[in-house]
C-alpha cells in the first residue's frame, strides 16, 4: 500500500494528498515549528533553573545523567534553606517596599508635568516634552559613580533602602510622564471645561474629573514603576552592602554566591521566586509600554 | 484674556517644578559631578580631589584593558543586536500569524524579556558552569559538536555573553516590530496590492517608512539600555578570563567602586557619553519630525 503510493505521477500525487494538505494546514505547520522552535529558546534556561531548584544535591551533581530530569526524587529542601537560612524574605520584603515608595514618588513628580504637557499652553512646553522622554536615555551607568558619593557625602542614605527609594525615580518618572501625557489627552477636555462651567477651579477639575477618569492610565503608570523598581539591578549593586537592605536581585545574586561556592538550588529557587511575580506584572504592562515607544514615533 | 494666559503659563511651571528640580538634582548634577570626577584624582575615599585635567582619560585611553574593554563593549552591543534582529524579526512574523492561544504563548516568549535579567542570568551561569555544563550535555546529547569551556576561554566567553544577551533582548525586539507592523492599516497595503505593487515594492514603500519610526526609537532605546548594562557581563565573567571580557558599565564599576579609583572610573563611564548623546540626536530628529 505504502509504496504504490510513490508510484503515482507527481501531479497525482499532489491532487490525492490535497485534501489533507490543504494551505491552511501547511500554514498552521509552519506557524507551530516556529513557535515550538522560540518556545524551547525562550523557555530552555527556566526550565534548566526550575529543575534545578528541585533537585537533591546529589543528583545536581551527578554529570553523567541528563540535565533535564530527576534521577532522584525531587525535594523542596533549597526553598526551605531559602525560607528559613537566608534572608529571603527580608530582600522581597526590602524590594515590595522600594518598589512600592518609587511608584509613590514617580506618581507625585510625573501626574502634574504630564498634565501640564498634556493640556496647558506655556511657553516651551514642547520642548521641556522632549527632554523628559530623552532623559530617559540616561543610562545608569554614567550615573552610579556620582551618586554614590552624592548618597554618601551630601545625605547619608548610602547602603539603606532608602538611597534606592530617592533613585529610582531617576528612570521611572520620565517615562511614564510620557505615558501619562497620551493617557490624558484621551480625556476630552470638554469634561473639564463642564467641571469649570459648573464651579469647579482648575485643579479642583483636576482633583474630581481627570484624576478619576484616568485611573486606568494611573494604574498603568504604577505597575510599570513597579515592575521597573523590581527589576533593577546596577543601583541596587553599587548602593547596598549591608544585606538587611538589600532587595530581593542583589540579595540573591550575591548572598548565595560566597566565593567560590555556588549554592545552586537555593540560587534557582530564589531566582524564579523573585523573578516569575515581575515577569507576571510586567506581562500586563507589555502592551502599554510599546504604545509608548510608538506614541514617540507617531503620536 | 492675556492675563489668563499668563495664569496658565505660571501654573504650567508650577506643575512641570517638581520633576524638573528632581531631575536636575538626580540626573543632570550627577552627570556633571561626573565630569568633574573625571578631572580630578578624585578616589571614593576622597571625592573631592584636586584638579589634574585630561590625565585620567590619556591614563586610560594607554590601558591595554581599557582598549580591549571600548572594543569589546562595541562587539557585544552590535553583536547582540544583530542576533536580537534575527530573532525578533522572525519571531514578530509568526505572532503575526493567527493561532490559538496566543496570549499564553506570548506571555510565555518573552519570559526572557520580562524575567528580571540579573535573575536569569544565574540560569546561564549554570548553563555555562565548567563542572555542569548543562549546556554542554544538552547540546552533546543532540549531537552539537561544539563544547569549549564557555567562561574560561576569551573567545567562547564573548560569544557566551552575547548568547545571554541576545537571550534576553529578543522578545523585545519581537514585540516592537510586531507594534511596527500591526501598525501599518491593511486596507493600504490591500489597495496597493490592487493597484499591482508586489510585496517587495510595498514592502520598501509602504511598510519600511510607516514603521520605521517606531524601529528607531526601539532600537536606540535597545542600543543604549544594551551598551551601558553590565548585569549580564558582571554576573557572568566579571570580565574574566583574564581581563578579556570587560566591558565599559562593568570596568567603570570594578574600578570607581570595587577598586575606588573614583576618577578613573569615572573618565571609563564617560566613554559611553558619545554613544548616549548620537542617540539623543537622532532621537530628537524622530521626535520632531513627526510634528509635521
Amino acid at each position: 500500500m505504502a509504496s504504490k503510493a510513490f508510484e503515482v505521477s507527481a501531479p497525482a500525487r499532489a491532487q490525492e494528498r490535497s485534501p489533507w494538505l490543504t494551505r491552511a494546514r501547511k500554514e498552521s505547520i509552519v506557524t507551530w515549528v516556529g513557535l515550538a522552535f522560540f518556545l524551547i529558546i525562550a523557555l530552555f534556561p527556566i526550565v534548566i533553573m526550575l529543575v534545578t531548584s528541585f533537585k537533591q544535591a546529589g543528583d545536581l551533581i551527578s554529570v553523567q545523567t541528563p540535565p533535564l530530569w530527576f534521577h532522584k526524587w525531587p525535594t523542596f529542601a533549597h526553598y526551605t534553606y531559602l525560607f528559613k537560612q537566608t534572608k529571603f524574605l527580608t530582600w522581597a520584603w526590602n524590594t515590595i517596599v522600594i518598589s512600592f515608595f518609587t511608584v509613590v514618588i514617580t506618581l507625585i513628580l510625573a501626574v502634574p508635568a504630564a498634565y501640564a504637557l498634556a493640556r496647558l499652553h506655556f511657553p516651551n512646553a514642547e520642548n521641556f516634552g522632549i527632554g523628559i522622554f530623552l532623559t530617559y536615555l540616561v543610562p545608569p551607568a554614567l550615573l552610579f559613580l556620582p551618586l554614590t558619593i552624592i548618597l554618601s557625602r551630601y545625605v547619608n542614605l548610602i547602603d539603606t533602602k532608602w538611597a534606592l527609594v530617592v533613585v529610582y525615580p531617576t528612570f521611572t518618572t520620565p517615562f511614564c510622564v510620557w505615558l501619562l501625557m497620551g493617557f490624558f489627552k484621551t480625556i476630552p477636555i470638554e469634561v473639564e471645561e463642564a467641571a469649570r462651567v459648573d464651579g469647579c477651579s482648575r485643579l479642583q477639575a483636576i482633583l474630581r474629573v481627570v484624576l478619576p477618569l484616568s485611573i486606568p492610565g494611573l494604574l498603568t503608570v504604577a505597575i510599570f514603576a513597579f515592575t521597573l523598581g523590581m527589576q533593577e539591578y546596577i543601583y541596587a549593586l553599587t548602593f547596598i552592602s549591608n544585606s538587611l537592605e538589600k532587595p530581593v536581585t542583589i540579595g540573591v545574586t550575591s548572598d548565595l554566591i560566597r566565593g567560590d561556592e555556588y549554592f545552586w538550588g537555593e540560587l534557582m529557587a530564589g531566582a524564579l521566586l523573585a523573578g516569575i511575580p515581575v515577569a507576571i506584572l510586567y506581562n500586563f504592562f507589555l502592551d502599554h509600554f510599546v504604545e509608548g515607544i510608538s506614541q514617540g514615533a507617531i503620536k | 484674556m492675556r492675563r489668563m494666559v499668563r495664569g496658565e503659563a505660571a501654573f504650567g511651571y508650577l506643575l512641570m517644578a517638581p520633576v524638573i528640580i528632581y531631575l536636575a538634582l538626580l540626573l543632570l548634577y550627577p552627570l556633571l559631578l561626573s565630569v568633574w570626577f573625571s578631572l580630578t584624582d578624585a578616589s571614593t575615599g576622597q571625592p573631592f580631589g584636586s584638579w589634574v585635567g585630561l590625565k585620567n582619560f590619556t591614563d586610560v585611553w594607554s590601558n591595554e584593558t581599557f582598549r580591549l574593554a571600548l572594543r569589546n563593549s562595541f562587539i557585544f552591543t552590535f553583536g547582540s543586536e544583530i542576533g536580537k534582529a534575527i530573532l525578533g524579526t522572525v519571531l514578530a512574523f509568526l505572532l503575526l500569524r493567527r493561532f490559538r492561544g496566543k496570549k499564553v504563548l506570548r506571555a510565555l516568549l518573552v519570559l526572557p524579556w520580562t524575567v528580571p535579567v540579573a535573575l536569569t542570568t544565574l540560569g546561564w551561569l549554570l548553563l555555562f558552569d565548567p563542572t555542569f555544563s548543562m549546556l554542554n550535555r544538552t547540546t552533546s546529547a543532540i549531537g552539537f559538536p561544539y563544547h569549549p569551556n564557555w567562561l574560561g576561554e576569551p573567545v567562547p566567553a564573548m560569544i557566551a555573553i552575547m548568547m545571554a544577551n541576545i537571550w534576553r533582548g529578543f522578545p523585545f525586539s519581537a514585540i516592537i516590530l510586531l507594534a511596527g507592523l500591526t501598525s501599518v492599516p491593511p486596507e493600504i497595503l490591500e489597495s496597493a496590492a490592487l493597484d499591482g505593487c508586489g510585496f517587495l515594492r510595498r514592502f520598501h514603500y509602504i511598510i519600511v517608512p510607516m514603521i520605521a519610526p517606531i524601529l528607531f526609537i526601539g532600537l536606540l532605546f535597545d542600543l543604549v539600555f544594551s551598551f551601558t548594562d553590565l548585569s549580564v557581563v558582571y554576573l557572568l565573567t566579571r570580565g574574566g578570563p583574564e581581563n578579556t571580557t570587560h566591558i565599559l558599565p562593568e570596568l567603570a564599576y570594578q574600578n570607581g567602586i570595587q577598586g575606588g579609583d573614583l576618577a578613573q572610573g569615572a573618565a571609563i563611564s564617560l566613554f559611553m557619553l558619545p554613544v548616549f548623546v548620537v542617540a539623543c540626536v537622532i532621537m530628537l530628529r524622530i521626535l520632531r519630525r513627526r510634528e509635521i
